[in-house]
């Protein structure tokens, strides 16, 4: 899971970056990205664009600035600016010339685009009553580069696979940008397409992807591959598109990012009791840490999930920290495991 | 005599047809009008319905047909090869290119050059208050050259007529 050294996954997301992003971003700001690639910089994992400030381009251990000299440079001063023109272009671009057809993504905070990019926006809200209604004057655009990593999850799958086509109910828990996402793709394509080196058929997996990050649907189509056994609801909220996809898919695993929600814990429940099992991410650092958050702890207790497992990134995003049983909470395996 | 008299025709004939022709200008600007508003309603019942981005509604309407359909159409070629910058400027080269093909007239090229300046940027409700402006001041230049034809179209007619006449006499 490493990035950077592997040249094979590097080559890939350049040439992502390269056809479904950089023709979406403003004329200045794209030559002047397209320019630094491929000088030493590593796989991108953010580009960011500020109004009238320094674009920067984060790696997954650092951040570049683009010198003046048009390379990468670790200085602020006098590099690239983006100005207020860039970015109303680039949302012009991103959303096709059609900001109205994208007005619901706006209204969320971010933008899909094709290749499963995200685009986080920030600017000023419009609101109605109490709800955003718009973003207008846009200001800052974070538009994080998804990187598929096929095979990321094939050491947790073993503690995940119960049986030849049963699995075991499931939860993640890592702090922010350690590949908690991309650990639960991976899983999700895995189970969906089958593991034959450890016996395992495919089954039928429903996503519930409340924001669209997982999937990354563009227009109702996933981007990132997630199997040719799964359903994607997208842009559901978690405790509705569960009950959802329970009934109207009839799926062996349900997947969904981040649970802690008010209703989360009902609609757990729910799934269990229909039979379904359930893989699902939290943040956090440690189990105990969980337990500080009610909707979370309560499930804890309830011992929905068999399997806890701990990610961080002490070497690198994804490290696999250690695995728990959810029945004994003895650990199975610690942090002398390789980086996942 | 006889060719005095087959000349007379002719040269009756083709002032009249002359003004035949100007006179059917005059029918067609009302109908470019009414046709367009048509096109526009068209616009707004996909951006609100079906949230067709610009160039899928563009194409869609284009496929419609009708001689203002070659606006829309235009449109949307250049904006799929990426010649203009956004859509305000696409429309406008798009009018700028097109506005000779149709019977408008300059003060209906500044309805539609203003129609632009706002297409695809804003939200839903400002692109609905964009076409229905649009959509008003079309109405009243359609109302007006409903009555320039009225005015125009018999005038012409009778005036190609009554010129071509006229020349024969003088030659005879």
């Amino acid at each position: 899971m490493r990035t950077g050294a592997d040249g094979s996954l590097y080559a890939k997301c350049t040439s992502s970056l390269k056809n479904d992003v950089l023709p979406l971003l403003s004329k200045r700001v794209a030559e002047a990205v397209g320019a630094v690639i491929g000088h030493g910089i590593g796989t991108l994992e953010e580009i960011r664009l500020r109004a009238e400030k320094p674009l920067i381009l984060q790696n997954y251990d650092r951040e570049w600035f683009i010198g003046s000299d048009g390379l990468p440079s670790s200085k602020p001063e006098g590099s690239f600016i983006v100005t207020q023109d860039d970015i109303r272009t680039t949302v012009e671009l991103m959303s096709e010339n059609s900001i109205y057809a994208y007005q619901e993504a706006i209204r969320s905070g971010y933008i899909t685009i094709k290749g499963g990019h995200r685009v986080g926006i920030a600017g000023r809200a419009v609101l109605d009553g109490t709800s955003v209604k718009s973003i207008k004057d846009i200001s800052g655009l974070n538009i994080r580069l998804s990187n598929q990593i096929f095979g990321c999850s094939l050491k947790i799958l073993r503690y995940i696979i119960k049986s030849n086509t049963d699995i075991y109910n499931t939860l993640i828990i890592s702090p922010p940008q350690c590949g908690k996402t991309t650990i639960l793709r991976d899983i999700a394509r895995n189970l969906a397409d089958g593991v034959p080196g450890m016996g395992f058929r495919g089954i039928k997996v429903a996503i519930v992807d409340e924001r669209s990050e997982i999937a990354a649907c563009l227009k109702g189509v996933p981007q990132n591959d997630v199997g040719l056994r799964t359903d994607v609801l997208d842009g559901c909220p978690k405790n509705i598109g569960m009950k959802m996809m329970i009934r109207s898919m009839s799926p062996k695993v349900i997947i969904t990012d981040e649970i802690g929600n008010d209703g989360d814990r009902e609609a757990v429940h729910n799934v269990l009791n229909a039979g379904v099992r359930i893989i699902t991410s939290a943040h956090g650092y440690n189990i105990s840490e969980l337990k500080s958050r009610k909707e979370v702890l309560m499930l804890v207790e309830d011992k929905v999930f068999d399997r806890y497992i701990v990610l961080d990134d002490s070497r690198g995003p994804g490290t696999l920290k250690e695995i728990v049983d959810g029945r004994s909470m003895k650990v199975m395996t610690g942090a002398d495991q390789d980086a996942v | 005599m006889l060719f005095k008299i087959i000349g007379s025709i002719i040269v009756i004939l083709s002032c009249s047809f002359l003004g035949y022709i100007l006179a059917r200008d005059c029918t067609k600007r009302p109908q470019q009008l009414r046709e367009l508003q048509g096109l526009l309603q068209m616009l707004e019942n996909q951006m609100t319905y079906l949230s067709d981005v610009l160039v899928e509604a563009f194409e869609r309407i284009s496929r419609v047909g009708g001689e203002t359909g070659v606006f829309f159409k235009t449109a949307a070629d250049i904006l799929k090869n990426k010649s203009a910058e956004n859509a305000c400027f696409a429309w406008e080269q798009a009018v700028n290119r097109c506005i000779r093909m149709t019977a408008l007239n300059r003060e209906d090229e500044q309805i539609l050059l203003s129609f632009g300046k706002s297409l695809g940027n804003t939200d839903l409700e400002g692109q609905i208050k964009n076409i229905r402006l649009t959509l008003g001041q079309l109405a009243i230049q359609e109302k007006k050259a409903e009555e320039d034809r009225k005015k125009n179209e018999n005038m012409y007619r009778s005036l190609g007529l009554i010129g071509g006449a006229a020349i024969v006499i003088v030659l005879l």
